[in-house]
């Protein structure tokens, strides 16, 4: 039984019918390729070539080609694995925490979140493979086989071979809890499907369902446990991500205040990202009766608190140094803040701090455009976040005499655009042809969230 | 049938039964073999082991290299003495040009592969400098001549000789004159061949000139002492010295001997508590400037007033009269006289300059002050820089005039590293016979008939006598390489005498240094193999009659020197790295960065901070401008540097560069400003007032340095100082020991080491560590080098350094003092303690690998390919490193180099040529890896040597000794300024130095600490924590006062 | 007539309706034999009579085996097998394998647990369902009774469905 407050506005409007439900959410994966998104499709399939080139010359000439040197060993490439690492979160999040907590409206976006956190996660895993001196032989090197080298074994004190723990479970994780909530929408399709290959194909990704009572009730069972895990597993990933910076020595670095201020940055840039996305494909799919400015203001919420804790994060960081009375400390955090890469530390200030809080009138957050703005300007903070923390930590630390600058090349840029182009491609081939909104669950809430309307 | 026994014999021996072969009969191999049977029993096997290991690496560099070597022999009969994998070394000499050094080569496998400082020598003392560490790659240079040049064409020596004989005939029998030309020859053999020469051809004459001469000290002792030569100095015996612009620890006359000395009196210890006090008056910042206690910025144009007024002030203390001129205010000059008068007898004044003038009156100041037969003995003569400066001007007026039809070049380049090279250029056209015998086809070779290529040092029979008495042999360590000659041999031949020049020597040595007694081929052999051979001490220490009128020397300074001299000097110096020039095409000098400025790759203008503020021009991280320069009719664009202690109006250059034909490495690299040296009283000047134009463009330029901060922000946790007085009232003054707050201890503090999770590893026998006296280095990056060659580390090209990838595994970081306050942390006090003070105090800091026992980079690498060995190393396994550089990111002292490229067999880094032609992959140690691309690398504590000496002990079942193992910095360094050895033997000379105790005590939590109780000691970074292996003492500087 | 092939299908397309449906008909004692709805309806297992699942045993189970595997490997590897002075640090000890056994163990159980739910379940790529009623998964909920597991006849079965509410009623075979 639905048990929806009559003071809450209804999830679904215009009072949809769960045959509608049937209908608008197919009709995307059965008409014809709209122009838009053709061309949507052939943009992001130019900027994945591009990004081809720049990683085929990056391992053919070396790490070289990026603007690395022996101060700053990593900029970019760590710089945007975290970046694509916290984007992934708000997918898990909304479906699994909000699930537990038993948020309906999340039912409208989870599918499309958890998609992005699944391509997210693949974007990210390319940078730790990529910053590899020799990816040929890292990239099986750094699990824990039997080897030829003596059975010569990985090193478990390593934050960095956590994080190859974390992420892949992470990601496998999360395509599992993805894929079972498609299974019946894909037999709903699978149903409807006039022509032999959509029958085949979605025949076989349906992996024969029939919604059988006996299997819903399995089926339930092991998305709310699913959602168990995933739960805690969301909020290691990134702790362990911030591991690799807390547990070092270097000044900037070595901070006990991350894993909790790296996961609010993670939901913050995550719930950004899933707007940006969501307000797109609302526009492009004509989905304004599933994904309304409720569901819409509900997320700017949730952006302007974990925005404000990272923002009393920023400030606890510099009070603790100040507090710890540590030379190199001090200086890192002033070095921040007024040393050459002063613009970068400002912009993030600006774009984490300060942006958000626009939320707090209503206005602003029940505006799209508003919302959309804001959502991008985020995300451009969240990077900032992410390279303040790790190249003006790395470029002046201990002795003065190795201190450095950082100058992006072409392929620093090119192997970030290919993630993009690579992130852009995938999240349109899902819209075409998976079902974007999880009919199901959708359904499940049409009766009591329509009748308001009747 | 009878039957008969045929007996087959080995030999008459066993038929004689003679007891050498019954000995041996049941051997398979008669002549020594190192066996395992030969040695102790155990653990053998990984003594095995190594040597297998080190047959596959001789084989497979022997493959390497097919083109140099023609014939390649498989060791089918073991060569004498060569054993695979096992170095041999042998004594020899270094001399390019007028510079000196004994030395020991290290070979492998018939390959010379290291040179290191011969410990016998009296007058390099056992160091050596960056110079001579990279004659080795000069071997190997791509650029060398495969064999003699008729006309530019390669032709057979036979052809050569003949041509050349008959040309010569023709010339002497018309007349006509013959000139050799060379530099400095410090070889009597040399001389008498050349005498020999000199006797067939009577018309021949042996001209001598130095590319950076001293010509005006030869003259100054031969009006004061009737001795045309350049003395002896002992720094070590100074305890005040004052230089005004000799740069003697760096490029003048003998810069290895001087830092021995020098270094000596700068140690401090229980047992000494006293240093020299150092003065230096100077308008570039020299590296012996920058080691100085007081210096004080001295334009060129004024030095001779300088001098004067020193001269007058000393002659005050002394009661003998002054001489006319000499009013000027400078700092410090008034306690330098007092410091050197308070020291007379010990104390030492030299000057740059090479002007006969002010020669003069610094001997007469070392007169004033006793210093003849105490710190400089003129009857122990050198025999360094007996150039004469009107030499080439000479040999040029006979050319135009015909005076001159033949000219040997004799390994000189004056076309290039002298004022009137493009003079002689065009004057050499009317010579009917010019003959080079450069290694290469240079400025002046390229120019001659005929180019007969003398022998690579290390190829060749010599012998030197550097200082009066003092000899040295120098043998080759290696065939030939190339159809090459030495040059002695040549002459010979060509004065129809075709004596091999090794029996020429040996007969020589017969006849003339044999001091008879034993026989004489034991005597030859022991001077072969010791290298040097010190003749029966004669007539040394009294004082030498001091002659000559100074008052004409003073009326000279006065012409040419003024007190208030206005507009720009431009000085010309030398870097410790390229010197004259003659070996700028070795790709590891131009890396190396120089010691002060850190730049690479380059010649600039340095310039004085106010003169930049004038200008209005700035530069930050070594983005600068170009600045075009106008000397006289002169004129070129050079890059700017900001050089602080450069003396205000002052600007400096370095020779050395623009070379045109030195090779692919040097051609077109910086600006050749030989053209720009003047004379003043008919000596070379190397510095010119007066009309020096500059213009700032505004063209942008990247001048590639390896360290851009140039100071250490007032952060006592790097580097740690103090000043004498302190000192002696507390040995552990400028020591800075930082405590971390705990609950448990009452006073709240304790040290940051004893805080740990963990119990810790101890090392049971061996605890390699290393010491480094801030005191005694001097910086002149000998060690660069020195381990550049030990642990082939690649050359990365201007490009690369950059983008800041330079490749050394070793550095030495230059701080300079800051205009601000170094307690003052604020942040416009941060902004002040960026920037150098205007002249600034110097403190070099060399910096490796500490080899943490807590190593911050081992705990971070995801695939444990950096661990920790049971004797204290933190070692790379480089086929396990996947090249996440997670380790370099968290080292806190950034000495961790990655591959960003691959550097060898890769046309891109022609420049590395140690690596990127089978020639010069000849010069690699088969004992290291050549690193791949993407992986890490660093100081390894030249991990193959420790188990190169931890097997010779074994070998003899005793502990390694210091002498056993030896890293390759510690053995290169000059001043001993780096002490490596095994913290766990009591014995050992660091234990000793830094009174070491082994704390046992279970409640520690880590029981690898040892108690270091010598009060100097510190660890940089202390507080983090990292418990390094590598310990440096305090910089105290002889000062009255801070400030 | 021999079970599995004769069914009477009911279809609903309301969620309560169905569950009243359900109760009466089997009130009236007929067994049915499975519900499909085109979303989950609420306490339509309650109502059916269905045991509760022991699938989270299974997940529980799982975790458990991927802690003792994680520690087990990393004890094994650094302590036992080649150990190897990293840091100055313990050869092994708990905190830094915290992390993986975290990670493992969340992996093992969530593909424990959805394997064993995919084969309880019998759903596998290719498999093809018996459709009852094509609309099951669009907005109908499909009741559906094997005649051959009732006493009762068809016609009385009809009844007591066509009494329980049901849209309509029809008859599948499958051969």
């Amino acid at each position: 039984m639905q048990a929806t407050s009559t003071i809450r506005e209804p999830l679904i409007t215009n009072g949809k019918t769960v045959h509608d439900v049937t209908n608008d959410i197919c009709r995307q994966v059965e008409g014809k390729p709209t122009k838009l998104w053709l061309a949507a499709m052939a943009l992001s399939l130019g900027v994945l070539t591009l990004g081809v080139y720049c990683i085929g010359m990056l391992l053919w000439e070396g790490i070289g080609v990026w603007g690395l040197n022996k101060t700053v060993g990593w900029a970019w490439d760590i710089t945007n694995f975290v970046w694509w690492v916290g984007i992934g979160h708000a997918g898990t999040l909304i479906s699994a925490i909000l699930l537990l907590f038993r948020q309906k409206w999340r039912m409208s976006i989870n599918r499309a979140a958890e998609a992005m956190t699944i391509f997210a996660v693949i974007c990210a895993a390319v940078f730790p493979g990529l910053h590899m001196g020799r990816l040929w032989v890292g990239f099986y090197w750094a699990l824990p086989l039997p080897n030829t080298f003596g059975s010569l074994w990985v090193n478990f004190n390593s934050p960095l071979l956590w994080d190859v723990f974390a992420i892949s479970t992470y990601f496998t994780v999360s395509l599992v809890f993805w894929y079972i909530g498609l299974i019946p929408d894909f037999a709903s399709i699978r149903d409807r499907a006039t022509n032999k290959i959509s029958k085949k194909v979605y025949g076989a990704l349906s992996f024969g369902w029939d919604g059988a009572a006996k299997t819903w009730m399995r089926y339930e069972t092991v998305a709310l446990i699913l959602a168990g895990l995933a739960t805690p597993l969301v909020l290691s990933v990134h702790t362990i991500v911030s591991f690799d910076f807390a547990t070092s020595v270097i000044p900037g670095w070595h901070t006990t205040i991350f894993p909790p201020y790296f996961v609010a940055g993670a939901i913050f840039s995550g719930f950004a990202m899933v707007l940006t996305l969501m307000l797109v494909t609302r526009a492009v799919f004509k989905l304004e009766d599933y994904i309304t400015v409720y569901h819409i203001e509900l997320m700017n919420i949730i952006i302007i608190v974990t925005g404000s804790i990272v923002g009393i994060a920023y400030i606890t960081e510099l009070f603790m140094a100040w507090y710890s009375g540590v030379e190199a400390e001090q200086y890192a955090f002033i070095n921040r803040a007024t040393g050459p890469y002063w613009w970068a530390y400002w912009t993030m200030m600006t774009c984490n701090v300060i942006s958000p809080q626009l939320f707090w009138i209503k206005k602003i957050r029940t505006n799209i455009v508003a919302t959309f703005i804001i959502s991008i300007i985020v995300n451009i903070g969240m990077w900032f976040e992410r390279f303040v923390i790790i190249v003006t930590s790395l470029h002046r630390d201990y002795l003065p005499s190795s201190w450095a600058m950082f100058y992006p090349t072409f392929y620093d840029v090119g192997v970030y655009l290919f993630t993009f182009g690579f992130f852009f491609t995938a999240f349109f081939l899902f819209a075409k042809f998976f079902p974007v909104i999880n009919m199901a669950e959708i359904k499940s809430i049409i009766k009591s969230s329509s009748e308001k309307v009747k | 049938m009878k039957e008969n026994k045929k007996i087959y014999w080995k030999g008459l021996e066993q038929l004689s039964k003679d007891p050498e072969f019954v000995k041996y009969a049941n051997k398979e191999f008669a002549e020594y073999l190192p066996l395992p049977n030969e040695m102790p029993e155990e653990g053998s096997s990984r003594r095995d082991f190594l040597k297998m290991m080190g047959f596959g690496i001789a084989a497979a560099s022997l493959a390497a290299c097919e083109a140099p070597i023609r014939k390649a022999i498989p060791y089918v009969n073991k060569p004498v003495d060569v054993d695979p994998g096992i170095p041999n070394y042998y004594a020899s000499t270094y001399v390019q040009g007028g510079d000196y050094c004994s030395i020991l080569v290290k070979t492998r496998e018939g390959r010379p592969i290291k040179v290191e400082g011969n410990t016998l020598s009296k007058v390099s003392g056992g160091g050596v400098n960056a110079q001579v560490e990279a004659s080795i790659l000069s071997l190997y240079d791509n650029e060398r001549l495969r064999g003699p040049l008729a006309a530019g064409e390669s032709t057979s020596w036979e052809n050569l000789d003949y041509e050349i004989t008959s040309k010569l005939r023709t010339i002497s029998v018309n007349g006509g004159g013959i000139r050799i030309l060379s530099n400095t020859i410090l070889s009597p053999g040399t001389e008498a061949a050349i005498e020999d020469f000199k006797a067939k051809y009577p018309t021949a004459e042996h001209l001598t000139y130095d590319p950076y001469s001293s010509a005006g000290m030869l003259k100054a002792n031969e009006t004061n002492f009737g001795k045309r030569a350049l003395p002896s100095f002992d720094f070590s015996k100074a305890k005040s010295i004052v230089s005004f612009g000799a740069d003697f620890l760096g490029t003048w006359i003998n810069p290895i001997a001087f830092t021995k000395q020098y270094s000596k009196n700068r140690k401090l210890g229980d047992d000494k508590k006293t240093m020299s006090r150092h003065f230096q008056f100077e308008a570039n910042l020299s590296l012996t400037g920058a080691n100085a206690d007081y210096r004080t910025p001295l334009k060129p144009s004024q030095e001779g007033v300088a001098v004067v007024a020193l001269y007058n002030l000393i002659a005050g203390k002394s009661g003998a009269s002054k001489i006319s001129g000499g009013s000027i205010e400078l700092a410090h000059l008034s306690e330098a006289a007092d410091s050197l008068w308070s020291n007379r007898g010990a104390s030492l004044v030299v000057s740059g300059s090479n002007d006969p003038a002010v020669q003069e009156v610094i001997n007469g100041i070392n007169q004033l002050l006793g210093n003849y037969g105490r710190t400089i003995d003129l009857a122990k003569h050198t025999n360094f820089r007996k150039g004469d400066d009107s030499s080439i001007d000479q040999l040029i007026a006979d050319l135009a005039l015909g005076r001159v039809a033949g000219v040997i070049f004799y390994n000189t380049n004056p076309v290039y590293n002298h004022p009137s090279g493009a003079k002689l250029a065009e004057a050499l056209g009317k010579a009917s016979l010019s003959i080079s015998t450069s290694d290469r086809n240079d400025e002046t070779a390229s120019l001659c008939g005929y180019v007969a290529p003398d022998h690579h040092y290390l190829e060749s029979w010599n012998d030197y006598e550097p200082v009066k008495g003092s000899y040295s042999l120098s043998q080759p360590a290696i065939r030939p390489i190339f159809d090459t000659r030495q040059t002695q041999e040549s002459l010979l031949n060509w004065s129809g005498n075709n004596v091999e020049y090794f029996d020429y020597l040996k007969d020589r040595w017969e006849n003339n240094m044999y001091p008879g007694g034993l026989d004489f081929q034991k005597f030859w052999d022991t001077c072969l193999h010791d290298g040097i051979w010190n003749a029966p001490d004669q007539d040394s220490g009294e004082a030498p009659a001091f002659g000559g009128n100074l008052g004409n020397a003073a009326a000279a300074i006065a012409k040419n020197y003024k007190a208030e001299s206005e507009g720009i000097d431009l000085v010309l110096y030398q870097k410790a790295g390229i010197g004259d020039g003659s070996q700028a095409n070795n790709p590891w000098l131009q890396e190396m960065p120089d010691p002060i400025t850190k730049a690479t790759w380059d010649n600039y203008l340095t310039v004085s901070q106010s003169f930049a503020n004038d200008q209005g021009f700035t530069s930050f991280e070594g983005k600068t401008n170009k600045a075009k320069v106008t000397v006289g009719d002169h004129s070129f664009e050079i890059p700017l540097v900001i050089q602080p202690g450069q003396a205000p109006g002052t600007v400096g250059i370095a020779l050395g560069y623009g070379r045109t034909k030195a090779g692919k490495v040097a051609n077109a690299l910086g600006v050749d400003v030989y053209p720009l040296v003047k004379k003043v009283n008919d000596t070379a000047a190397y510095f010119v007032s007066g009309d020096v134009k500059i213009e700032i463009l505004s063209e942008k330029y990247q001048v590639a340095q390896t360290q851009t901060h140039q100071t250490y922000m007032g952060r006592t946790f790097v580097v740690q100082e103090s000043i004498l007085p302190e000192y002696q009232k507390n040995p552990s003054a400028g020591r800075v020991k930082p405590k971390i707050a705990t609950w448990q201890d009452e006073s709240h503090k304790v040290a940051p080491g004893s805080l740990s999770l963990w119990k810790g590893h101890r090392y049971e026998n061996h605890h390699w560590g290393m010491v480094v006296d801030l005191n005694s280095c001097t910086g002149c990056s000998a060690c660069h080098i020195a381990c550049q060659a030990e642990n082939n580390i690649p050359v990365v090209g201007r490009a690369e350094v950059i983008n800041r990838r330079d490749m050394h595994w070793i550095r030495i970081d230059r701080y300079y003092s800051s205009v601000g306050d170094p307690k003052d942390k604020s942040i416009s006090g941060l902004k002040k303690l960026e920037q150098a003070a205007d002249n600034p105090e110097v403190t070099f800091q060399p910096m490796m690998c500490q080899h943490c026992n807590n190593a911050p980079c081992e705990t971070v690498c995801p695939v444990a390919a950096t661990t920790h060995s049971t004797e204290g190393l933190n070692q790379m396994a480089y086929n396990r490193c996947i090249g996440t550089r997670y380790c370099a990111n968290n080292c806190p002292y950034k000495v961790r180099r990655f591959n960003w490229f691959k550097y060898h067999d890769n046309d891109q880094f022609g420049e590395n040529s140690s690596m990127n032609s089978d020639l010069g992959k000849m010069v690699l140690n088969p004992d290291v890896t050549v690193r791949s691309r993407g992986v890490m690398e660093k100081c390894s504590f030249c991990v193959q040597r420790l188990q190169q000496g931890k097997l010779v002990a074994k070998k003899e079942n005793r502990r390694p000794t210091d002498e056993d193992v030896q890293v390759a910095c510690a053995k290169a360094c000059p001043a001993d300024a780096l002490v490596f050895g095994d913290m766990n033997d009591p014995e050992s000379k660091i234990s000793k130095m830094l009174k070491i105790q082994d704390l046992d005590d279970p409640k520690d939590a880590s029981k690898v600490d040892k108690r270091i109780l010598e009060p100097r000691a510190y660890h940089v970074l202390e507080e983090v924590g990292v418990k390094p292996n590598v310990v440096y003492l305090t910089k105290i500087r002889n000062k009255e006062t801070n400030a | 007539m021999d079970s599995n092939k004769h069914f009477l299908v009911g279809i609903y397309n309301d969620e309560d309706l169905l569950m009243g449906g359900v109760k009466k008909i089997r009130d009236a004692g007929v067994k049915i034999h499975e519900v499909y709805t085109p979303y989950p309806v609420h306490g339509l297992e309650h109502a059916l009579g269905y045991k509760r699942t022991r699938l989270p045993i299974a997940a529980f189970l799982f975790g458990l085996l991927g802690t003792s595997l994680a520690l087990t490997m990393q004890f094994w590897m650094m302590g036992v097998d080649w150990p190897m002075i990293i840091g100055g640090k313990d050869f092994a000890a708990l905190p830094p394998f915290i992390p993986v056994t975290f990670e493992l163990t969340v992996l093992l159980s969530a593909l424990g647990m959805v394997g064993t739910f995919f084969v309880v379940s019998d759903l596998k790529p290719y498999k093809q369902p018996r459709i009852f009623d094509i609309r099951s998964t669009d907005d109908r909920h499909v009741l559906t009774v094997d005649l051959a597991k009732n006493k009762l006849s068809k016609e009385e079965i009809r009844k007591i469905i066509q009494s329980a509410d049901a849209e309509e009623v029809n008859e599948k075979d499958f051969e």
